[in-house]
């Protein structure tokens, strides 16, 4: 018996008893000896045919009902769930849930069900705590807890405990029970509060959100891309010496597509994103011919990428279960753009330049041909475990404050959408276009990083057009500075250099900040 | 000779409360409550042990640790680190760091005053 089929037997049996048939009358009225019937109904013969036919009309059946095909999904269904680590442990044989559906249909799809209701609160739950734990008002009132209970807690030991406490100092601890117990009270009444936050406030992740939230919790590193893009890189040899060339070719040869240049000038720009198209019925891959070379470049090893490792993505995107087509198609292309990444900047070589030129972008930029975007995004994927570089969040803005992409680091309190602290240099650095500024910056947890920023151009494609400034950030902690050279000459002890900065106004708890530019939710 | 602890603490209370509990034992205190005055305090006089809170202001307690354990007059001295985050990351970034002990808040006295003892007779011996 397949393994996705259900045993028609036991529905005939179930059927003929609940219709009042005995087996004999049925037997006679089907042409057949009772003995036959019994064989059949206890799934040790397989019928099909005329019999089938006759069987489903002395039952009143649907002939899909009476052969399980209704039920193979469910059996599906129930032969997946045998796998889920909760069942697994129970030892139930995947091949005993056809004869379990055949037998007790009703009670196999109430499992299906409850199993399916299970997994999308388990998934609700890991989503919550995942947003729990990365929100940084949060993270700053468990501390405030943690501290003010560790005070108590000193305090009452020693109170509890000892005789010999001077008159004196007793008192004065008792004043730091009393005093550090309203401070409790005053943190739990603000997480209250936090919690009681109209429902308006509780934005549902947009697809920028949910894309962002999938990379950061893979740790920015998928390690399957990068074998998709080690393996594209080997077959990218057989076209040629050329990296560049050797792209372009594979996806004529291989894939048909063509890329072209095309005039700036009197072109329809509504049709371009990024300074490119692709006309997939033509299959034809057009850049703007004002397109960088850096991006032309990248975006090529994007499609090549999307073709050679389709697979590896949509499995790896799968594995997001995102929400909406939306999110969907937005990862995979996120993913592919990773996959590039990783095939023009690999792995091993990138590190071992990153290590020795102490992670000096616009040096990396030169020897792998990347913007300086690309090399630092590059930078925050070197996560590989066993061979992790230094770890980097990333950040990106635009003129107005956005933050349009966000690999924020753990104690780096980044906002999940708008903008963030204006003292950061990432906004700063729109004043120096194409200067990297470093900066040095203590959050009201402590966490000391340093921010690295610099503007990014997208060059207009004529002369009546604005240049389009971005602003991308690389951040890490204090703690690892001296590993980059945006640390050289810096002292990164120095109180005098630490800026003091936030996650933006909404969620900071500094209260002598002269640059607040509206209240915080959680005040201090 | 009695023994020197420096506390590198920023929370005040927290601060008096570790001072009272090794000055009790005999120790010879000294408070300070950022990493920076730890470091300046530590290079001034070498101390027996350090107390020292992770999530200071100015220098991380980590970075103090990096700082300490690259001075070569100070890499030997043993440092209990506290900390509000107990997580295994946090952990191992201080044992990379060269920490001698670690305790997550919030502690039992007794537990930071036998870690303390501890440090210091194995720094002695």
């Amino acid at each position: 018996m397949a393994l996705g089929s259900v045993p028609i037997g036991f529905r005939i049996k179930e059927r003929r008893r609940s219709h009042g048939i005995t087996q004999a009358g049925m037997a006679r009225d089907l042409g057949i000896s009772p003995s036959y019937l019994n064989l059949i109904e206890a799934n040790k013969r397989t019928i099909g045919g005329r019999l089938l036919n006759d069987i489903a009309r002395i039952l009143d059946m649907d002939l899909n009902a009476l052969t399980g095909q209704a039920q193979r999904q469910l059996v599906a269904d129930l032969v997946e769930a045998v796998g889920d680590p909760g069942i697994r442990q129970l030892g139930i044989a995947g091949d005993s849930v056809p004869e379990f559906v055949g037998r007790f249909p009703g009670w196999a799809e109430a499992l299906r069900n409850t199993l399916r209701t299970s997994h999308a609160q388990a998934e609700a739950i890991e989503a919550l705590s995942s947003r729990v734990s990365q929100d940084p008002e949060l993270s700053d009132a468990l501390y405030k807890i943690i501290t003010h209970v560790t005070t108590i807690r000193s305090t009452a030991e020693i109170l509890e405990s000892s005789g010999d406490v001077p008159p004196e100092t007793r008192t004065r601890f008792e004043g730091i029970v009393a005093e550090e117990t309203a401070r409790l009270a005053d943190t739990a009444q603000a997480i209250v509060r936090y919690f009681d936050r109209p429902d308006s406030d509780q934005h549902p992740a947009t697809p920028i959100e949910e894309v962002d939230d999938y990379f950061i919790g893979n740790g920015n590193y998928f390690a399957p891309l990068e074998t998709a893009a080690s393996e594209l890189r080997a077959v990218l040899r057989g076209y040629g010496a050329a990296l560049d060339t050797a792209l372009s070719a594979y996806l004529v040869e291989k894939h048909g597509i063509n890329v072209e240049v095309q005039a700036s000038s009197g072109a329809d720009l509504a049709l371009f994103h990024n300074q490119s198209r692709y006309i997939a019925d033509q299959r034809r891959l057009i850049f703007l011919d004002n397109a960088a070379l850096s991006s032309q470049r990248f975006q090529i090893a994007q499609m090549a990428a999307s073709l050679f490792a389709a697979d590896a993505i949509a499995e790896q995107a799968a594995a997001g279960a995102f929400s909406s087509e939306v999110s969907l198609l937005r990862a995979k292309r996120a993913l592919a753009a990773y996959t590039a990444g990783a095939c023009l900047f690999p792995y091993e070589s990138f590190l071992a330049d990153a290590e020795k030129l102490r992670y000096d972008v616009e040096q990396l930029r030169q020897r792998y041909s990347g913007s300086y975007e690309q090399i630092a995004h590059r930078l925050v994927t070197l996560r590989r475990p066993g061979a992790e570089g230094v770890p980097f969040g990333f950040l990106r803005a635009d003129p107005a404050g956005f933050l349009s992409k966000r690999f924020p680091l753990p104690g780096l309190p980044v906002p999940r959408s708008g903008a963030g602290c204006p003292l950061w240099a990432i906004y700063g650095v729109f004043q120096t276009p194409g200067r990297i500024v470093r900066q040095l910056v203590e959050f009201p947890s402590r966490a000391r990083f340093l921010l690295i920023a610099r503007t990014v151009t997208k060059d207009p494609a004529r002369f009546h057009e604005e240049p389009f400034l971005r602003a991308v950030m690389l951040v890490c902690d204090a703690i690892h500075a001296d590993r980059t050279v945006y640390a050289d000459g810096m002292d990164v002890s120095s109180r005098q250099l630490t800026v003091p900065v936030g996650p933006g106004c909404r969620l900071c708890t500094r209260t002598d900040c002269l640059h607040r530019a509206e209240d915080a939710i959680l005040a201090r | 000779m009695v023994a020197r602890v420096l506390i590198a603490e920023d929370e005040a209370n927290i601060a008096e409360l570790l001072q009272f509990l090794l000055q009790r034992e005999g120790y010879e205190t000294q408070m300070v409550f950022d990493g920076s005055a730890a470091l300046a305090a530590a290079r001034e006089a070498v101390p027996d042990a350090v107390v020292l809170d992770a999530m200071l202001p100015n220098l991380s307690g980590y970075e103090v640790l990096k700082a300490l354990r690259a001075d070569a007059s100070l890499k030997a001295v043993p440092v209990l680190m506290l900390t509000a985050k107990g997580q295994d990351k946090d952990r191992k970034l201080a044992e990379d760091l060269g920490v001698n002990a670690f305790i997550t808040k919030p502690f039992a006295n007794n537990d930071v005053i036998a870690c303390v003892a501890r440090l210091l007779g194995e720094y002695r011996t």
